[in-house]
């Protein structure tokens, strides 16, 4: 179903994906909306069962808010994790771009779909996302790439999460049919109630039955046929009679489905759940024969399944993919699944321990590419795949080609999806590269094992080096990254605006004899600077002047000019507790006034180690 | 009605469609799919030359400045512009829906968490003026699409809005044209975005000194460790060196320096900067620029290097010679002002959209708009500032912006002449079209007499002129617009104002529109009227709709309870009530959402001693409390409750989670329960109340035999019952 769009500028589009499609190599990839997707279905998952790997990409409608919200270096997994729940549970995936790949020889064959994705109330139920965010600036970026927002939107598949279709399946409310009647309470004796009750049903449905059974049934006229059905209040079920018994309770539940069984082997009960729980009605369908009755049981089941099918949407493909149990290649894979599992697995549990083994039973293997562009030295900002790409093609050997078989959708003006493809022929290098070979996969060789070991490694925060580099002498392969404990790290903030972490830390260097000691400062956003005291135990000395009385000389002046400072903890509580201010500043001061910040910062954060990069205190520099 | 509970899927039929017709975009109105199918129809057999159905004048960043110079003329000549707005959603949470149970102050609470969350996509703005000489009104449709892009530089939190899915799909259902609006859509700025962005300007270039400028970031003088870096430097000092003593011999005559390379001719290219001599520096990089400019400070007192920020991204380095220092300081002040010149135009362009805007309230023209509370909190919150916390303050300056305002809405509703003339059909903008305007909304001149009485509207597009238009385009924000402001001069003509005789008279101030001008609904659900010129807010008049259809409802009656366990319905939350409150206790049970109710009381003292009894019980936690009616209520102990005060103080948060109690949580209300604060006037009247409840607990007594002589009664509950008169009289002897 294409929208007939109103006027013209709708054909800008097609413009601009023209003149991209010029400057671009472009791979064929299959675009996949709500139109061909159950014909797809079938050679996506013959192409997922067979192939080594499964690449992903997500294009979403937002990253961070802030510049503080976003994951950094500094973060420990517990708050990187939290910052990713906060970004998934907020945003949307637009295009689920997925590409099972095998690596043959020095060629990676890739079969890439990308799925447009639109969450759309199908069922009425307030279901998969009453509303989502959108950032303007990230549209406007899509806008750019000739992203056709109504081809998403329109004509985008819609998607439940596990959790929400057995929620779902609740407040539907489809009828369920009934095995075998449980005796047990309805033995106990008939109050005169339930008696009346039973002969008011029987008497009915045995009325409403002889219309169909009498033999004698002449053809009526049109309008007599339709008073019938009134009075009788009779309905159709596909081709069969049924009527609809009204009950007030389970125990009338179990008087109808008695009296049913009882009386009458050609008709089969059914139950309408009611949207809150419980029962709303029994509803009785005639069936002419045994035959038929099997026949109609099999229906019954087999709408069921469709129906189900329908709900799933999009999901069917994560399912495919999690039952296929091929380690899944991502770029950003934090970000990633962080937003796969809040939409198509469950609600994102509270903390990163629960979410790694809950994503564990769904995706037991997952490799980022990232990490392993770290294994093999290279530490610098790599968000993005052609800076990566073009790295490796001049530090490396490693002639590997892409091969996509399938000739991708017809339609010329779609190129969208095309990094799944980067990211399979990426990964494909790096294999080469790191000379990683499938059994190894299988087995576990250390540096999978390392990248697959515990997801932590998706968070760049504890890269796993088991032995250092050998080259440690070249300059570009020495790491950068400096171990800290995040008890020798304090935020400060409160200082003036727009002071460069060059200019704030000459004016720390004379404040205070700690900091004549080496340290550092960056700048975490304008208005909040972390500081690193390289010497242990220096952080606690800063802290606790901050807070004497006898604070004195500059540092006093700072201080009395509004300059505030707190340690980790305080940061892990503003990120628990869910502060999500513009500023940092401000939400580190919301924290520290919340009633439930508790001064004794626990054990658990003392031990917590976090990375500090040199190289991009430098980049934060420049910002 | 008066007892029962009321869950949303209960209601009944008509008050359902007005729920569901809630959760669309703005106000839904009935899609008249009968009338636009009949409208086809006349476009086939009809015959009459003047039918037309260009479409209406659709406006993006492309045509932006020349429609609004059009535009602008128009608003000029008008006698009213007619508004509507399309947005990305309405509620950003299910329990922000309008309720009856809303207080005025809580209604605006969550006009305004609308308006700060969603996105405005799509404005329609119709200028209506009246041409004595063809005795009709020239309509001038305009639709806008229009997207917040972050045009300007500065950092700061990133633009976002919230799109309702049901919106969404609203919005498609129509049509909507989604590449228009994010790739074309004209963008803006809000007054208080433009201020802050000037301010922050302004500060960067006062506070800066004048020798390190913007462009010349502050580098540190690292000794140069690496040996390629200082045999870098050292050859740029020689080069620097060439050229500025070849400057220097140019100027006494001399004759033209060779440059030794062709390739260093490339990357020193001299120019002329602001009439002085000048290198711009070509295909270095970042790396070596910076060296470079680390020699040129160093060595030379008269070089000055600059990096400017061209029109393009990509930045271009020059190295200017300056006669002197106060040459040098003047070519910083030259090259800074310039800078400043252009952050300030780049601001300027950024306003976009909000020139339309401006230019309605600098006109002060009379605004018209159809059920339009929640489109002038979206103007407000986009193009003036943030929502005022109150909705007094949001009154009195929208009535200051735009001094007239008059909703067509509560116009047709609360006026006697116009109801007859609606026939008591619905006040839904394309119902009340197609009633006060059959010969535009159907698109034919037929002779029917009651048509002699209808006021001419012709539409001017562009060039193309039709006394007989229909676009076909429901529910776009431009048709809307002029829907609305047909509906407008109809009900004008039938209030019996004569634009015949009145045309040069300012109609705001028509003595006839005067008790209907600057009147809203703040909510159509609950009929609460405000008055934007006094700022006062009063009960619904004139329209039957909102008589007697609920009990009065007093605030101070009502406590909110939340977290219970899922699935406890109304019912059974009245009944556990009632068994210890008494049975007249609660006058109704209502859900906010599956998650959360609201209970009135028939006595106000009831909220708090519903509050203090739950929470002695959750204290005390002995087996009694176990057995207590309320038991059913606080299992799980996750049951809060509190009174309707908190339910104002959730509203203001700007978080929206989908379940009310996982907002509550989110708000970061730890407590269980909140006493209503028990003033000395309670005490005293504690005594008196203690010895009434002796008297409710024999009355409670009498109540159970009575129930036990019909045998409706299981043993259980009636322990139960007892408990409760235990716990009531143990509680009572307290005081």
């Amino acid at each position: 179903m294409s929208p007939k769009l109103k006027h013209p500028l709708s054909r800008m589009r097609c413009f601009c994906s023209k003149t991209l499609s010029q400057n671009h190599r472009k791979y064929p990839i299959n675009q996949v909306t709500k139109t061909n997707f159950s014909d797809s279905l079938e050679e996506i998952q013959k192409r997922i069962s067979s192939s080594d790997f499964i690449a992903v990409f997500l294009q979403n409608t937002g990253s961070f808010s802030s510049p503080w919200h976003r994951v950094s270096p500094f973060d420990t997994s517990d708050t990187a994790y939290l910052k990713a729940k906060y970004a998934a549970e907020r945003f949307q995936i637009l295009q689920f771009a997925i590409c099972p790949f095998k690596l043959q020889a020095s060629k990676v064959i890739a079969y890439p779909y990308n799925f447009h994705l639109f969450p759309r109330d199908e069922l009425k139920i307030g279901m998969p996302s009453y509303s989502f965010t959108c950032q303007t600036s990230c549209l406007t970026s899509m806008a750019k790439e000739g992203f056709d927002f109504n081809a998403c939107i329109y004509d985008g598949i819609s998607y439940l999460s596990k959790a929400q279709e057995s929620a779902a399946k609740v407040r539907l409310g489809n009828p369920i049919a009934v095995d075998h009647v449980t005796k047990s309470s309805s033995a106990s004796a008939l109050s005169v109630a339930d008696t009346v009750f039973i002969e008011r049903i029987k008497s009915r449905v045995k009325h409403w039955k002889s219309v169909y059974t009498d033999s004698s049934a002449k053809i009526d006229e049109a309008l007599v046929r339709s008073l019938r059905k009134i009075v009788l209040g009779s309905e159709q079920c596909g081709t069969r009679p049924c009527m609809t018994i009204d009950v007030c309770s389970e125990r009338q539940v179990q008087l109808v489905l008695q009296m049913l069984e009882d009386h009458s082997g050609d008709l089969v009960p059914l139950i309408i759940p009611a949207k809150g729980g419980g029962t709303q009605a029994v509803r009785v369908v005639l069936t002419s024969s045994e035959e038929d009755r099997g026949l109609f049981r099999r229906e019954l089941e087999t709408l069921e399944v469709e129906q189900n099918r329908r709900a799933r949407g999009f999901r069917e493909v994560i399912d495919l993919i999690s039952a296929s149990q091929k380690p899944i290649v991502s770029h950003n894979s934090l970000n990633d699944f962080t937003f796969i599992h809040s939409k198509f697995l469950a609600a994102l549990p509270p903390n990163v321990d629960e979410f790694i083994s809950s994503l564990h039973l769904a995706f037991p293997q997952v490799l980022d590419v990232n990490h392993l562009v770290k294994d093999i030295g290279l530490v610098r900002k790599t968000t993005n795949i052609s800076a990566t790409m073009s790295y490796l093609k001049n530090r490396f050997f490693a002639p590997i080609a892409m091969e996509i078989p399938h000739q991708g959708t017809e339609n010329e003006d779609k190129i969208h999806g095309q990094n799944v493809v980067k990211i399979s022929h990426l990964f494909g290098k790096l294999y080469f590269i790191l000379k990683m070979t499938p059994s190894a996969i299988q087995s576990g060789d250390h540096h999978l094992a390392s990248a697959i070991h515990g997801h932590a490694n998706i968070f760049n925060i504890k890269p796993s080096r088991p032995q250092e580099a050998i080259d440690e002498d070249i300059n570009i392969w020495t790491n950068n990254a400096r171990k800290v404990s995040c008890k020798d790290v304090v935020f400060l903030w409160g200082f003036k605006d727009r002071i460069s972490a060059g200019m704030l830390k000459d004016q720390l260097q004379g404040s205070h004899e700690v900091f004549t000691e080496a340290f550092d400062v960056k700048l975490v956003d304008r208005s909040c600077a972390i500081v690193v005291f390289w010497q242990p135990g220096l952080s606690e000395t800063f802290l606790n002047v901050m807070n004497s009385k006898e604070i004195s000389g500059p540092l006093r002046e700072m201080v009395s000019e509004g300059m505030k400072a707190a340690g980790y903890d305080i940061y892990k509580s503003v990120v628990s507790s869910g502060f999500w201010e513009s500023l940092l500043a401000d939400a580190l001061d919301k924290a520290l006034g919340g009633p439930n910040y508790v001064s004794d910062s626990d054990s658990e954060t003392k031990q917590s180690e976090i990375y500090w990069f040199s190289e991009l205190m430098i980049n934060l520099d420049e910002l | 009605m008066k007892y029962t509970s009321l869950k949303p899927q209960q209601l009944p039929p008509i008050f359902r469609f007005r729920r569901r017709a809630r959760t669309a975009p703005m106000k839904k109105r009935l899609p008249i799919t009968t009338i636009s199918r009949a409208l086809t129809g006349s476009y086939c057999s009809s015959t009459t030359s003047t039918t037309a159905s260009f479409p209406l004048k659709h406006v993006t960043r492309s045509n932006f400045d020349s429609a609004l110079s059009s535009l602008s003329h128009h608003i000029r000549a008008a006698d009213f512009v007619a508004i509507d707005l399309e947005m990305t959603g309405v509620t950003s949470a299910p329990w922000r829906d309008s309720f009856e149970f809303d207080r005025f102050d809580v209604r605006y609470l969550k006009v305004k968490d609308s308006a700060e969350k969603f996105a405005v996509v799509q404005f329609g703005v119709c200028p209506f003026h009246w041409d004595p000489l063809k005795q009709s009104f020239i309509a001038h449709p305009h639709n806008f699409f229009i997207f917040p892009r972050q045009e300007l530089p500065f950092d700061g939190p990133a633009y976002e809005f919230l799109c309702q899915t049901t919106s969404m799909d609203f919005l498609t259902k129509y049509q909507f044209d989604f590449n228009a609006c994010f790739h074309e859509g004209v963008s803006y700025l809000s007054r208080k975005q433009e201020d802050e962005a000037l301010k922050r300007v302004n500060s960067i270039y006062q506070d800066e000194p004048l020798d390190s400028c913007n462009s010349m970031k502050e580098t540190r003088d690292n000794p140069l460790v690496n040996i390629a870096d200082i045999l870098f430097a050292e050859r740029m000092k020689n080069r620097l060196i060439e050229w500025h003593n070849g400057l220097l011999q140019d100027r006494n005559g001399g004759s033209e320096i060779q440059p030794s390379l062709n390739r260093s001719k490339q990357q020193f290219q001299t120019i002329f900067f602001k009439m002085r001599p000048a290198i711009s520096l070509n295909g270095f990089t970042s790396h070596q620029l910076r060296l470079i400019q680390l020699v040129a400070r160093k060595h030379f007192k008269d070089l000055v290097y600059l990096r400017g920020s061209g029109e393009n991204s990509d930045s271009h380095h020059l190295i200017v010679y300056t006669d002197s220092e106060g040459d040098k300081k003047m070519l910083m002040k030259e090259v800074k002002d310039e800078q400043h010149r252009e952050v300030e135009m780049k601001i300027k362009a950024a306003i976009g959209f909000r020139q339309v805007i401006d230019f309605l309230a600098s006109e002060k023209k009379l605004i018209v708009g159809h059920n339009c509370f929640l489109d002038l909190a979206h103007i407000y919150s986009k193009f003036l500032g943030p929502l005022p916390l109150t909705a007094e303050e949001f009154i009195l300056s929208v009535n200051k912006y735009f001094p007239h305002i008059i909703d067509t809405k509560m116009l047709l509703n609360s006026n006697n002449v116009l109801q007859q003339r609606m026939k008591k059909s619905s006040t839904s903008l394309s119902s009340a079209f197609s009633v006060l305007c059959p010969q535009i909304a159907l698109g034919s001149k037929s002779s029917n007499l009651a048509l002699q009485s209808c006021v001419k509207v012709e539409v001017e597009v562009d060039d193309m002129r039709s006394s007989n238009w229909n676009s076909g385009a429901k529910h776009e924000a431009g048709y809307d617009a002029f829907m609305t402001g047909c509906v407008f001069a109809q009900a004008c003509s039938s209030l019996g104002i004569d634009f015949k005789h009145h045309s040069s008279e300012n109609l705001a101030h028509n003595e006839k529109l005067q008790e209907h001008i600057n009147l809203l609904y703040l909510s159509w659900t609950n009929g609460d009227i405000v008055n934007l010129s006094t700022g006062r807010t009063c009960e619904s008049v004139g329209s039957s709709k909102h008589k007697n259809r609920y009990p009065k409802i007093l605030f101070e009656r009502i406590v909110l309870v939340w977290g219970f366990p899922s699935g406890l319905k109304a019912r059974e939350i009245r009944e556990c009530i009632s068994r210890v409150l008494g049975p007249t206790s609660v006058i109704s049970v209502y859900h906010v959402d599956e998650t959360a109710v609201f209970i009135q009381f028939s006595k106000a003292e009831m909220v708090s001693e519903f509050l203090g009894l739950k929470e002695s019980l959750e204290r005390s936690n002995d087996p009694i409390s176990v057995l207590h009616p309320f038991a059913k209520l606080l299992e799980g102990g996750k049951t809060r409750a509190a009174s309707y005060e908190t339910y104002k103080e959730i509203c203001s948060s700007s978080i929206s989670k989908v379940l009310f109690a996982d907002q509550a949580e989110a708000v970061g209300i730890k407590w269980k329960t909140k006493l209503v604060e028990s003033s000395k006037l309670e005490v005293q009247t504690r005594e008196h109340e203690s010895l009434h409840k002796v008297n409710s607990v024999s009355e409670k007594i009498d109540d159970i035999t009575d129930e036990l002589s019909c045998g409706q009664l299981s043993p259980d509950e009636i322990v139960d019952s007892f408990c409760t008169a235990k716990v009531t009289r143990i509680r009572t002897s307290n005081f």
